[in-house]
């Protein structure tokens, strides 16, 4: 036997379906920003990419593959002031690939070709290495690796790469995957600065 | 020629005087003594490593340069101390023009040349103070490419100033007047004759033959170079320093027998000349 539905009837269902899903939304919402004002920051001085000392260790690629999101949140960063602009940056350059004709290592380190070398002014093509170089790193394909961060870090380089959150695309999750599996305890929650 | 390590001046062998954050810089003497430069102070070692004597700089020292007459010419941010050969303060130089961080220096019988990581030029003065001209300033890129940050230089026998230029990896010659004679050196990761990484050889000094010793950093290693830049010998591996090692201050006494500085052990390192190489 079905049931006559009033008109009342049918907007108390749809008031409570609504309540309902509000009250899904929002819980979600405090799930993933359950810190409020807080963000994720990477230690540089805890990362093993980045940190002195760790010298002749494996790359740490957990900021890249551990991410939710399809591309990391985290990208490598190049402070122009501190780099050495160098003829050839070993955070650019596979620097123990092949030489090539040119006296250059024949293979890049970046997987994702994210990094490009601008020379500064005119070149003498008698003599490239007179020259300085700019290192700049696409945000649209750099992936966070740290591939690079670990190349030009101390002894080797300057320490002009490292690793940051992007805020402005990281989901903020209450129990972020790249900190569960950072070896060092290097992604820290702090409050937004 | 092969080269074995045959000594260490460590820490302890420097007792009081022992060096506790920095050691940076060494030179030897034809009076038969090795001169080291860290912290706050000057230690100076006879041949057999015992310390003679110490006293204290005004700065940091950073480089250091003994003349005939024994004078000890220590190089430091912003300024040049001179001492007498028993430590006694003689003079200063002061240029805030031309003194950013003198990182080496050399004193002929007329010319005082000082190396500035500031302006990346090695700087000429007769004694008097006055200068006569730079090194360095007609690089396009505006001078010697240091990414590590210091500029060294030797002088051999001839008179002609030999400068690393790392971000180049070369070895440079030149007059001292400025003029260029030529370089050699390539980038090299594996090959041995060439220079690894972003920026190498970091220092060098010169053997009593004309013999160009260098050291490099990541990893740290010192090669000697025949005078035409032929590769000589690799005298240290990875295996004699911390892989932090940079910017290992080098000398060398009249028999050919290598110091390094060793600046995360705070220890000079001895290498000697042991025979031809089969």
């Amino acid at each position: 036997m079905s049931k006559d539905y009033t008109r009342r009837d049918v907007l108390e269902v749809a008031a409570r379906g609504t309540v309902l899903v509000g009250l899904g939304g929002v819980s979600t919402l405090l799930a993933v920003k359950a810190h409020g004002n807080d963000a994720w920051y990477i230690d540089i001085t805890k990362c093993v990419n980045s940190r002195l000392g760790a010298v002749g260790v494996e790359t740490c690629l957990s900021c890249a593959t551990e991410c939710v999101l399809p591309l990391s949140a985290v990208r490598a960063v190049n402070e122009f002031e501190k780099c050495g602009r160098c003829y050839i940056c070993p955070a650019y350059f596979d620097i123990h690939s092949a030489v090539d004709a040119d006296g250059l290592p024949s293979k890049k380190l970046c997987p994702r070709d994210a990094i490009e070398r601008k020379p500064i002014g005119w070149i003498d093509p008698d003599d490239p290495a007179n020259n300085f170089y700019e290192y700049i790193i696409d945000e649209n394909l750099c992936n966070g690796c740290g591939l690079c961060v670990m190349g030009c870090k101390e002894p080797a380089g300057l320490g002009s790469i490292t690793l940051e959150v992007r805020h402005d695309t990281c989901l903020a999750c209450n129990r972020c995957s790249i900190s569960i599996a950072c070896p060092d305890e290097a992604y820290e929650l702090r409050p937004t600065a | 020629m092969q080269y074995h390590r045959f000594g260490e001046i460590d820490r302890a062998a420097m007792g009081s005087a022992a060096f506790k954050e920095t050691l940076r810089a060494v030179s030897w003497h034809d009076d038969g003594h090795w001169y080291l430069g860290g912290d706050r102070h000057i230690l100076v070692l006879s041949a057999d490593g015992e310390p003679i004597r110490d006293w204290s700089t005004g700065k940091p020292p950073w480089s250091l340069a003994v003349d005939s007459e024994g004078r000890v010419w220590v190089g430091e941010p912003g300024q040049v101390e001179v001492f007498s050969p028993e430590g006694k303060p003689e003079d200063t130089w002061r240029n805030d023009e031309l003194f950013g961080l003198v990182t080496a220096m050399a004193v002929t019988a007329d010319s005082v040349f000082v190396a500035d990581a500031g302006t990346r030029w090695i700087h000429r003065f007769d004694r008097e103070r006055q200068l006569l001209n730079h090194i360095g300033d007609q690089h396009r890129k505006g001078g010697f490419h240091i990414p590590n940050g210091v500029v060294d230089f030797g002088i051999d026998l001839d008179g002609t100033v030999v400068v690393a230029n790392p971000g180049m990896h070369r070895v440079e010659r030149y007059q001292p007047g400025g003029e260029s004679l030529g370089y050699f050196g390539r980038f090299g990761q594996h090959d041995p004759a060439g220079f690894p990484g972003c920026c190498n050889p970091t220092n060098i000094a010169l053997g009593p033959g004309g013999e160009v010793v260098v050291s490099e950093k990541a990893g740290p290693r010192v090669k000697v170079y025949a005078p035409d830049g032929a590769l000589r010998s690799v005298v240290s591996g990875e295996e004699d320093f911390d892989p932090s090692c940079k910017n290992m201050d080098l000398a060398v006494d009249h028999q050919g027998r290598i110091g390094v500085v060793d600046p995360v052990g705070l220890a000079l390192v001895f290498y000697e000349p042991t025979g031809v190489a089969t």
